[in-house]
């Protein structure tokens, strides 16, 4: 059922049989996925189809049962042949891998006991023991880019929420990920703060970062994304260019899904088009 | 009736127990605490024999009376594993330990009363477990757990009088001596006890206002 795009080059995101289970409740069922560098996916289902795990699993926060998933050509976590449960390469290199992935939360994760500033600098500095004017330097970059080189002094309980994603969407550059993770990034947001998030990945977008967005928002879906994957209870379900899979659905799952999400996307429609 | 002169001709000696007191209150309270940060990590962290391990440590010490165990690290540690410790040794460890069990509790409640969101944005980073205790989650966790830390600590303080039963020399070993040659108990345990309260009152004071800060 993957029809992965082909593009003659190797993968950055190899996934090949995941599979997740909590007790009884397997989540993610023998899950195969390729993400190309450039390619904007878009992960849709509904709730409890196994989104955030998915996410989740690509670094590592949880771990699969089984598996095995590549970063730019290097295992991070394979199952042993004859192996009941799989193991993540050594701890060291997995968190040297996991800094080549950024990751964007629904609810921001902020440190609240640091500046902006130093919110997006901490990465780099704790993980990378970068020099600091280096890394203040590239950091103002990424909040100018973000557009919130201004409230580098601020305390993160100080700004709204919109303003908060874009800080945390600038701490994950700041590491210069290959691969950038949303997981609804906008969901937590007043609906008139929704756009400037929107935006700001949008540029992202275009300028060729590799995304996989869990999202609720076709709109983002259909004009951003190169690409959207349907999961259903923890199968993907439907995979394809966004008109293809959105407009003119083969799958009842994925059909249901749009119409409950149509009046949504139409709301989207005239914002994402200005752009 | 009272005769209030024996306080002040024995003043050396208060002051002296003043700082035996002192003493055992910084010292066992500071390694009480470095104690009961590992107790709490023991806890928390990802080997189960060390969490059942840090469990046991708690347990044990909460549901023994401090006094019983303080002689029994003197009286029965030399009989029972053949190594003959000072009184001074014997108290700094009771306390330490039993101090570490409540002082755990306190860390360990702290640390897990921070959103795992936190340390899930630590290590999306790339940091370490140890990075990220060390950076995000323990500077948040101590803010949030000064007050009751400073309780805890008060209480530190008054349960070194115990130590008197030992014969190390605080205040309250203080009281009993100076009341065995004066004849006036009532005087001096009087006067010892206001002493804790000048020190325990404005402690208190200032641990509230901590958390009206927080
Ligand atoms: N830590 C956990 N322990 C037990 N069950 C879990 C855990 N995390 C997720 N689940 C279960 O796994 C299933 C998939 O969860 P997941 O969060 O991946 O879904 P999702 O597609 O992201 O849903 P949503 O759109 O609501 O965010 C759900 O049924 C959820 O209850
Ligand atoms: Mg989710």
């Amino acid at each position: 059922m993957t029809s992965s795009q082909t593009s003659g080059t190797a993968p950055l995101v190899s996934i090949r049989g995941l599979s997740k289970s909590y007790g009884q409740h397997q989540v993610l069922k023998n899950i195969d996925l390729d993400v190309h560098e450039g390619e904007v996916v878009a992960l849709l289902g509904s709730s409890g189809s196994g989104k955030t795990t998915l996410l989740r699993c690509i670094n590592l926060l949880e771990i699969p049962d089984k598996g095995r998933i590549e970063i730019g050509g290097s295992a991070i976590f394979d199952t042993p042949a004859g192996a009941g449960r799989g193991a993540a390469v050594s701890q060291r290199q997995v968190n040297g891998l996991r800094s080549r992935v950024g990751m964007v939360f629904q609810h921001f994760n902020l440190f609240p006991h640091m500046s902006v500033l130093e919110n997006v600098m901490e990465g780099p500095r704790t993980v990378l023991k970068e020099n600091p004017a280096t890394n203040r330097d590239r950091a103002m970059d990424y909040l100018g880019k973000v557009g919130m080189a201004s409230f580098a002094d601020r305390r993160p309980d100080k700004l709204s929420g919109g303003q908060k994603q874009r800080v945390s969407i600038a701490r994950a550059l700041n590491m210069r990920p290959q691969v950038m993770l949303f997981d609804e990034p906008t969901s937590a947001l007043d609906p008139e703060l929704v756009g400037e998030v929107l935006e700001t990945m949008m540029s992202l977008a275009k300028e060729g970062m590799t995304m996989i967005v869990v999202t609720h928002e076709l709109g983002f879906a259909l004009e951003v994304a190169s690409r959207v994957v349907f999961l259903d209870q923890g199968c993907i379900d439907a995979d394809g260019p966004p008109a293809d899979v959105l407009l003119h659905p083969t799958s009842d799952r994925v059909q249901s899904f749009v119409n409950r999400f149509h009046a949504t996307a139409e709301l989207m429609r005239p914002l994402l088009q200005n752009n | 009736m009272f005769d209030w002169s024996v306080i002040f001709q024995n003043t050396d000696l208060i002051v002296k127990g003043l700082g035996i007191t002192i003493y055992y209150t910084v010292l066992t309270t500071v390694l009480g605490l470095v104690i009961g940060l590992v107790i709490a990590v023991a806890q928390i962290c990802g080997f189960r024999f060390f969490n059942w391990a840090g469990r046991l440590f708690v347990e044990f010490f909460r549901n023994v009376p401090l006094l019983v165990w303080l002689l029994w690290s003197y009286y029965a540690l030399p009989i029972f594993f053949g190594i003959n410790i000072s009184k001074q040794a014997a108290g700094i460890m009771a306390l330490s330990l039993y101090g570490a069990a409540y002082y755990a509790e306190i860390l360990r409640a702290g640390i897990q009363s921070l959103e795992r969101g936190q340390s899930d944005a630590a290590r999306a980073l790339g940091m370490s477990g140890a990075q990220a205790m060390r950076r995000i989650i323990l500077p948040q966790a101590f803010r949030r757990m000064i007050p009751p830390l400073a309780g805890q600590t008060i209480i530190q303080m008054k349960n070194t009088t115990l130590l008197s039963v030992i014969t190390v020399p605080d205040l309250l070993y203080q009281a009993g001596y100076i009341s065995s040659f004066t004849y006036r108990p009532m005087e001096i345990y009087t006067a010892i006890g206001v002493v804790f309260l000048l020190i325990l009152i404005p402690s208190n004071y200032i641990a509230r206002k901590l958390e009206g800060h927080n």
